[in-house]
């Protein structure tokens, strides 16, 4: 069955893959006895497509990426690649490179032989499959180490192993189960960019898998926000930073402002509220629909003012300022909230008002968000 | 640098006269616990041990020992039997651990009391019941005559295949364990690799599970091969007089002739030989399989 994906050489980046890789799930179910895993997932990737799945422990991200893999089974659903179902089709016959966690690199092989496992799988020729596991390690920026043990190779030359041996057999998608968790910070944002150009100059479709959100922000076309087994929000990155659909989806996306807000009209993609103690406000309305409603705005979009605003805005006391190196962190009591406001250090700004002083902040309409109080 | 170690080193190893007595004192201490096993061991093995090298000395047993034709063939028996059973064992061991590897943990803990049974079992128990199994008249005959498969019964007792299955049954223990351990090692992810990589189930398992469980399959290849060179009552209970092993031609100078000598000289001679064996057999696998070893 294993067709032998002799002809190109993944060594022509975006050429074999222009129309390949899409991925489709249609009212995709996983149970697991009582417990419901995913539930009823639609989701589609297009070809060329970084989508990541983001969500904490749990949300089913991970399982639904095993059942696009084929490890998991689905208990209801479709699962489709490039237009064809492949729900009984077992994982080798689906052509999918798949990086795990911590990467399941073959401990007794050498990188190359890593490399090399799934031209072999397919019958291609040795000669042919050491020049291509030899291509691909070098596009990894690993030429000369084909020899090494696993073993001997640091963490994110272990990733790279497992990326050239996910890609050398021209897979329709990529599939990345948080394959930057076990690696340093500056590596991983080092990695992230050296995957996000590699998945660019290929145009290969990507399905990531993630609990960090600065990783899913930092490399996604797309990000789909998932808890518990279900998708909560789609969208590009921006849009699902700045425009959260729920107050969950808002925090679990860094820091935010929440305020409590009472609905007056809304009308035209805008909204006019009473934010209580901070007054009325004008802000971004996407049509969500829910019993109570708050407005999110993020730290960086609130400024301080030089004077006091009819709408959008608030007079209050600074509590206290705290320098973060790039940013500085100032929290303001006004309307009997507290607000979290960031600016840049090198703005300087209130930085020279004393804690207690009366200062004034305020916001764009397009920069604050109506959304939903989930409860 | 160099220098300040050697001044902080010189107190350790001099000692001030001062400092001395504590640290002297914790390490007689330490040699005090060490004591009883000492004494246990200097007394009741190396003793022992020691006085019967030195006998095995005395009165040319030797040559004695090694004119003796059964005591060649004794020893060729030996062999022959201990690597038959010592394969057989390791291969259907492989196989028990492979299955309570896959079991879910029910039936894990099922199969392993059955492998555990025969360990906790005396030899004899076991080899007893054997016999009763395939003697002439015995189960597995009755049954093959009962269905009509034969019209005499097969010869399954006093043999060197009855001695294989009784040995096997014994050293089984020894095998599953090992193996299992190393199987239960391997990192569930990489057969999931491999097979998204492309890889059908007997692929996986031969690419994959088998080298890397291959420190189980020689660790228990090993430790089997050393017990089974010991046997002594299944080639009485199971075997024929063609299948006596150095245990029991052991026991046949100490008390049949009374050549304690002899006897000494025999189990030096099976010690020696299991030693140079076993030290051959981990020099060829250090050099094969170096890469195996994580």
């Amino acid at each position: 069955m294993s067709t032998p994906t002799i002809a190109p050489t993944a060594r022509q980046p975006g050429t074999a893959t222009a129309r390949k890789g899409a991925i489709e799930l249609r009212q995709v179910r996983k149970t697991y006895g009582e417990v419901v895993a995913v539930d009823r997932l639609d989701l589609s990737i297009q070809p060329g497509e970084f989508v990541t799945l983001l969500g904490p422990s749990g949300s089913g991200k991970t399982t639904t990426m095993m059942m696009v893999a084929g490890f998991e089974e689905h208990t209801s659903g479709s699962v489709m690649i490039d237009g064809a179902p492949v729900d009984s089709l077992p994982p080798r016959e689906r052509n999918l490179g798949v990086v795990f966690q911590n990467y399941a690199l073959f401990p007794h092989m050498s990188a190359r032989e890593n490399v090399e496992f799934a031209l072999r799988m397919r019958r291609v020729p040795k000669a042919e499959s050491r020049r291509r596991a030899d291509d691909a390690l070098d596009r990894v920026g690993l030429a000369g180490l084909g020899g090494r043990k696993p073993r001997q190779l640091s963490g994110g030359q272990q990733q790279r192993v497992a990326l050239a041996r996910a890609l050398v057999f021209n897979p329709a998608a990529l599939l990345l189960d948080e394959p930057m968790a076990a690696l340093d910070k500056r590596l991983r944002e080092h990695m992230q960019e050296e995957i996000k150009a590699l998945q660019k100059s290929l145009g290969i479709s990507v399905l990531f898998v993630t609990h960090d959100q600065d990783e899913a922000m930092a490399m996604s076309d797309r990000i789909v926000v998932m808890k518990d087994g279900r998708i909560v929000q789609s969208g590009p990155p921006e849009e699902v930073y700045n425009h959260p659909v729920t107050d969950w989806v808002a925090s679990f996306l860094g820091d935010t402002n929440l305020i409590p807000a009472t609905v007056i009209s809304r009308e035209g993609g805008e909204a006019v509220v009473d934010l209580g103690g901070l007054g009325a406000g004008r802000v971004r309305d996407r049509g969500a629909r829910g019993d109570k409603y708050a407005v999110s705005i993020r730290p960086e979009h609130l400024t301080f003012r030089v004077a006091p605003g009819r709408e959008n805005s608030g007079t209050g006391e600074l509590v206290s300022s705290t320098n973060l190196g790039a940013t500085i962190r100032h929290r303001i009591m006004a309307g009997g909230r507290e607000l979290q406001l960031r600016e840049l250090s090198s703005n300087g700004g209130a930085a020279g008002q004393p804690a207690g002083a009366t200062v004034h902040v305020g916001w764009d309409a397009d920069k604050a968000q109506l959304l939903v109080l989930e409860g | 640098m160099a220098q300040a170690t050697l001044a902080r080193a010189r107190p350790g190893a001099g000692g001030p006269p001062s400092g001395a007595p504590p640290k002297r004192r914790r390490r007689a201490g330490w040699l005090l616990l060490l004591a009883p096993v000492v004494v246990f061991d200097v007394l009741l093995f190396l003793t022992p041990l020691g006085k019967l090298i030195g006998s095995s000395f005395t009165g040319g047993a030797y040559a004695r020992v090694l004119a003796d034709p059964l005591v060649t063939r004794s020893l060729v028996n030996t062999l022959s039997i201990a690597l038959t059973s010592t394969a057989v064992t390791v291969v259907l061991g492989y196989v028990i651990a492979l299955v309570l590897w896959r079991s879910g943990t029910v039936m894990r803990v099922i199969l392993f009391a059955v492998v555990l049974l025969p360990f906790w079992t005396g030899i004899l128990v076991k080899n007893f019941a054997w016999a009763v199994l395939l003697q002439d008249n015995g189960l597995v005959n009755g049954f093959l005559h009962n269905i009509g498969l034969i019209n005499a019964p097969l010869p399954l007792l006093h043999n060197r295949f009855a001695v294989i299955v009784g040995m096997v049954h014994c050293l089984l223990p020894y095998a599953v364990f090992p193996i299992f351990s190393s199987l239960a090692a391997i990192d569930g992810r990489l057969a999931l690799a491999a097979r998204s990589l492309g890889a059908r189930e007997a692929a996986v398992f031969r690419r994959i599970t088998l080298p890397l469980s291959a420190p189980g399959i020689s660790a228990a290849g090993l430790l089997v091969f050393i017990i089974s060179t010991g046997f002594f009552i299944t080639p009485v209970v199971m075997g024929g007089p063609g299948d006596m092993m150095i245990a029991n031609e052991i026991d046949y100078y100490a008390r049949q002739l009374t050549d304690f000598p002899g006897a000494a000289a025999l189990a030096v001679i099976l010690t020696v030989l299991v030693s140079i064996i076993a030290a051959v057999y981990q020099r060829v696998l250090k050099a094969g399989g170096q890469h195996e070893t994580l």
